[in-house]
């Protein structure tokens, strides 16, 4: 009955409507660090931002092209030690050196990440896997890079040029929901456009892909370079907060896990799917962490290891009961 | 005009020679069948024309210029499109979707691709069905879409795969009637068949393999009635039989 | 060299429940790590020495595996690739930090084995070279367990039956044959298998939650260079790597094996993923 009713009466109506949640949406991630006044929620908060954006950057190459990559975390590290380097033997501003390890980051992704293209799914997240191991092995034994000890950064005054904030770390916080506003509006674009259906084509069928003009390999390097590029930016992002990186801590297999699997518990290869499952996985193991007394008792990485294997049950993800028949009703009722 | 030639294409597998010095060709603007008994390598020529399978020996030429070897995507932005025998739908996007990907082979603007594939559909015959997600679609639906999606791409040449297999008579009319519009819009058509009341009436010439060689390549009439085409598909004792009258 | 036996016995393990069901089982090494411990609860609770815990251990982890099978791994079959691969991998940290919690990281070994820790002289090519007696046993028990599955799998009827599933389930259904059951029991031979290792291990390694970490790490190499679903091949895997660990050992820095062995594997995987004996995925 409602097609009978022109378009354009209905529109002002549904765009009110949406843009009004997503303005309070806004406006309370905005307030949150106010909200939430500790020290250590902040550093929560921080964290799930980062790896919301970091979900994102996986999400690219792993939900929507269908190519699990589970190295992820080395190209976090390249970023964090390239701007950290750099800034330390040229005096290169962290900002630059951000896009210089995005740039980095990319490039050797290029080398070693295109032979394993032609492989298929689980051979591929295998040999990414063992390519991670590879970088941090390197990492940890190179002493140019400082070896297992890692890189200690210079304190400067804080500011957003040195990208240094001492006395509170909400400038991360803000700084980090920048980040996440760009790579969510990148991604929206992104599925829109010719690559987002040509990632998804790679995905549901490699053959299907070639016979109407896609030229695979070149597709998913693009899309493991847009991948790689961000998840560098996060590891300068990092370095900056802690101000101090090593291997062990910068590059485990377990970040590289976090990085695939706070997208897939959200939804493999949907927009919000990393905004889901970033903060239920890093509020569940940070706070597990510290209320279950000092680091070490294993708790925080068991609830990690129970989601992981609770995800079989929900293969699409939490964005999966956002699809739903009933819920799709409710939603077009509060559109208007 | 020659718009598809192939000489000499020879596809051997370790050992098993799946197609055995071929020649075709294929003019502008004809329908040509292509038809064999199972297994006789005609979806392998296919593959091998369309640069999924490289080839052992021989050549294929478009429009006059090598394209032999050339990788599956580079042929189809060439002008040769192809669908797939065992439909290759992707599943998880709708169907306006599946032909959005086809289209952006010849552009890169999203609202161009989109209104490309819903005229495409609408060619096809699917327009109720655009926002149906692939997997969800009947057997017959997903091979039409396959068709309109390897439409979008703007092919010249159109390979077919078996684009009657597991249709009802009805559905089978229907697909007959696609292919001559498709044909109408001055599209060249490839067509690998089975089912024979189907190739005799839409094709101008029928070419035969048989265990990887051709056979026999004529006009629809002389080819249902050659002695090596019917022993081909019934079997030598069949041939034998039939040729012996028999005593009422 | 000798570790190649070992890696061995945990690699077939892997190619066994790989080759059968088709699930990459990520959580192998932690399992390895849950028969170590078993084995050191054992000696350390009751006194009984490893090598009879054997005879203890192994059922048990054989019913571990059945247990784990029916409630999680006939969902992970049926899931798609990504999930079920976080699924087994999600497993493995879960049990690896449930060890944690339970028993803390210390690391711990066993004493006053009936093995030992004699050493025996061995001469060859003029130098004399100390092989110690527990490697030595827990190799040759690795070999033995091996060419024990090897046997089962080839000769008798239940194990042709686990071969037909593994090439090809719904013919082998319709050949009669309970693929269910199948899939049950390679998953817990599988598991069955590494408690072995694992057992053997406690002899001389020491045992801590993240063990199983390198072994599973290696098994998965050891299974690529062989061939996905090939016994013979996860052996000859397990040994190569022994002997490419050995050869790292000797020529560069010793992190720097771990590099070796990771750099062939990921050379193998491009150039030949079936590996040598193994079928394509």
């Amino acid at each position: 009955m409602g097609r009978l009713k022109p378009l354009m009466v209905r529109q002002p109506r549904i765009f009110w409507r949406k843009n009004y949640i997503f303005a309070l949406a806004l406006a309370l991630l905005l307030a949150l660090p106010f909200i939430f006044t500790a020290r250590f929620q902040h550093h929560v908060m921080i964290k799930v931002l980062m790896f919301a954006f970091l979900g994102c950057a996986w999400n690219i190459i792993g939900g929507y092209t269908g190519q699990v990559a589970l190295g992820h975390a080395a190209f976090f590290g390249i970023g964090a030690y390239t701007s950290s380097l750099c800034y330390i033997w040229f005096g290169l501003n962290p900002w630059f050196g951000m896009l210089l390890g995005g740039i980095l980051a990319v490039a050797v992704s290029a080398v070693i990440n295109y032979p394993c293209f032609r492989l298929h799914g689980r051979y591929f997240a295998i040999a990414t896997l063992a390519l991670g191991m590879i970088i941090r092995l390197l990492f940890t034994n190179w002493r140019l890079v400082g070896g297992a000890l890692g890189v200690r950064l210079p304190l400067l005054p804080e500011s957003l040029w040195n990208f240094q904030f001492h006395t509170t770390k909400l400038p991360y916080y803000y700084i980090a929901l920048v980040l996440c506003a760009l790579i969510f509006a990148i991604l929206y674009k992104i599925e829109r456009s010719k690559l987002g259906f040509y990632f998804r084509a790679i995905k549901e069928s490699e053959e299907a892909a070639r016979s109407l003009g896609i030229d695979v390999a070149k597709y998913k390097l693009v899309a493991m370079s847009i991948s790689v590029f961000f998840t560098a930016m996060a590891g300068t992002l990092y370095a900056q907060y802690v101000l101090y990186i090593d291997p062990i801590s910068l590059m485990p297999l377990m970040t590289s896990i976090l990085i695939c699997v706070v997208p897939v518990l959200g939804g493999a290869g949907t927009l919000w799917g990393p905004a889901l499952g970033a903060p239920i996985l890093l509020i569940a193991i940070e706070y597990s962490r510290a209320w279950l007394g000092g680091g070490g008792r294993g708790v925080d990485y068991m609830i990690v290891g129970a989601i992981m294997v609770a995800i079989i049950f929900r293969p699409g993800g939490l964005t999966s009961f956002f699809q739903g028949p009933r819920f799709r009703q409710w939603w077009k009722r509060i559109r208007g | 005009m020659k718009l598809l030639e192939v000489k000499g294409l020879t596809k051997k597998f370790a050992g098993l020679v799946a197609n055995d010095s071929l020649d075709l060709e294929v003019n502008q603007g004809e329908i040509v069948g292509l038809i064999g008994p199972n297994g006789s390598g005609k979806t392998t020529f296919f593959n091998c024309i369309c640069g999924v399978y490289p080839v052992t020996k021989g050549s294929v030429r478009f429009e006059g210029k090598e394209i032999t070897n050339f990788p599956a995507h580079k042929i189809c932005k060439g002008g040769i499109a192809r669908t797939f025998q065992l439909v290759n739908t992707l599943m998880n996007m709708t169907a306006l979707e599946n032909v959005m990907v086809g289209a952006f082979c010849r552009t890169t603007n999203t609202n161009r691709a989109r209104e490309i594939a819903e005229g495409i559909l609408e060619f096809a015959g699917l327009p109720e069905k655009k926002d149906i997600l692939g997997g969800s679609l009947t057997i017959a639906d997903k091979k039409r879409l396959e068709v309109a999606r390897a439409l979008a791409t703007k092919p010249k040449l159109l390979l077919l795969d078996e684009a009657m297999a597991g249709l009802n008579p009805t559905e089978q009319k229907e697909a007959v009637e696609l292919i001559r519009r498709i044909q109408r819009e001055g599209i060249t058509l490839l067509v690998v068949e089975h089912v024979m009341q189907v190739i005799m009436p839409l094709c101008e010439r029928v070419v035969v393999l048989d265990a990887g060689k051709k056979i026999a390549a004529d006009v629809p009439e002389k080819i249902a009635n050659d002695e090596r085409v019917i022993k081909a598909y019934l079997g030598a004792r069949y041939y034998a039989k039939r040729a012996t009258p028999r005593s009422e | 060299m000798l570790w190649g036996a070992i890696y061995a016995l945990v690699a077939v393990g892997l190619s066994l429940i790989w080759g059968v069901m088709g699930v990459l089982n990520l959580a192998h090494g932690d399992f390895l790590m849950l028969g170590m411990f078993g084995a050191y609860w054992l000696a350390t609770l009751t006194g009984i020495d490893p090598l009879i815990g054997l005879l203890i251990v192994t059922p048990a982890m054989f019913m571990l595996g059945l247990g784990i099978y029916k409630s999680l791994i006939t969902r992970v079959v049926k899931a798609p690739r990504l999930t079920a691969l976080l699924a087994t991998f999600g497993l493995g940290i879960f049990l690896r930090n449930l060890a944690h919690f339970l028993w803390t990281a210390d690391y711990r070994l066993i004493g006053n084995t009936l093995v030992g820790d004699r050493v025996i002289t061995v001469s060859i090519l003029g130098g004399t070279n100390f092989i110690s007696v527990p490697k030595l046993l827990a190799a040759g028990g690795s070999l033995a367990a091996t060419a024990l599955l090897y046997w089962f799998i080839k000769r008798t009827k239940t194990g042709r039956a686990l071969q037909a599933t593994a090439m090809n389930r719904q013919a082998a259904a319709l050949m009669g044959i309970d693929t269910e059951r199948m899939y049950a029991l390679a998953y817990s031979l599988g598991i069955a298998c590494v408690g072995v290792a694992g057992v053997l291990l406690t002899n001389f390694f020491i045992i801590f939650p993240e063990v199983g970490v390198m072994f599973v790490l290696y098994a998965l190499v050891a299974v690529t260079i062989g061939g996905f679903g090939s016994i013979q091949g996860a052996l000859i895997g397990g040994l190569i790597i022994g002997l490419i660990e050995s050869i790292g050992g000797f020529v560069g820095i010793p992190a720097l094996k771990q590099v070796l062995v990771f750099a062939v594997f990921v050379i193998v995987v491009v150039l030949r993923p079936q590996g040598l004996f193994g079928w394509a995925d």
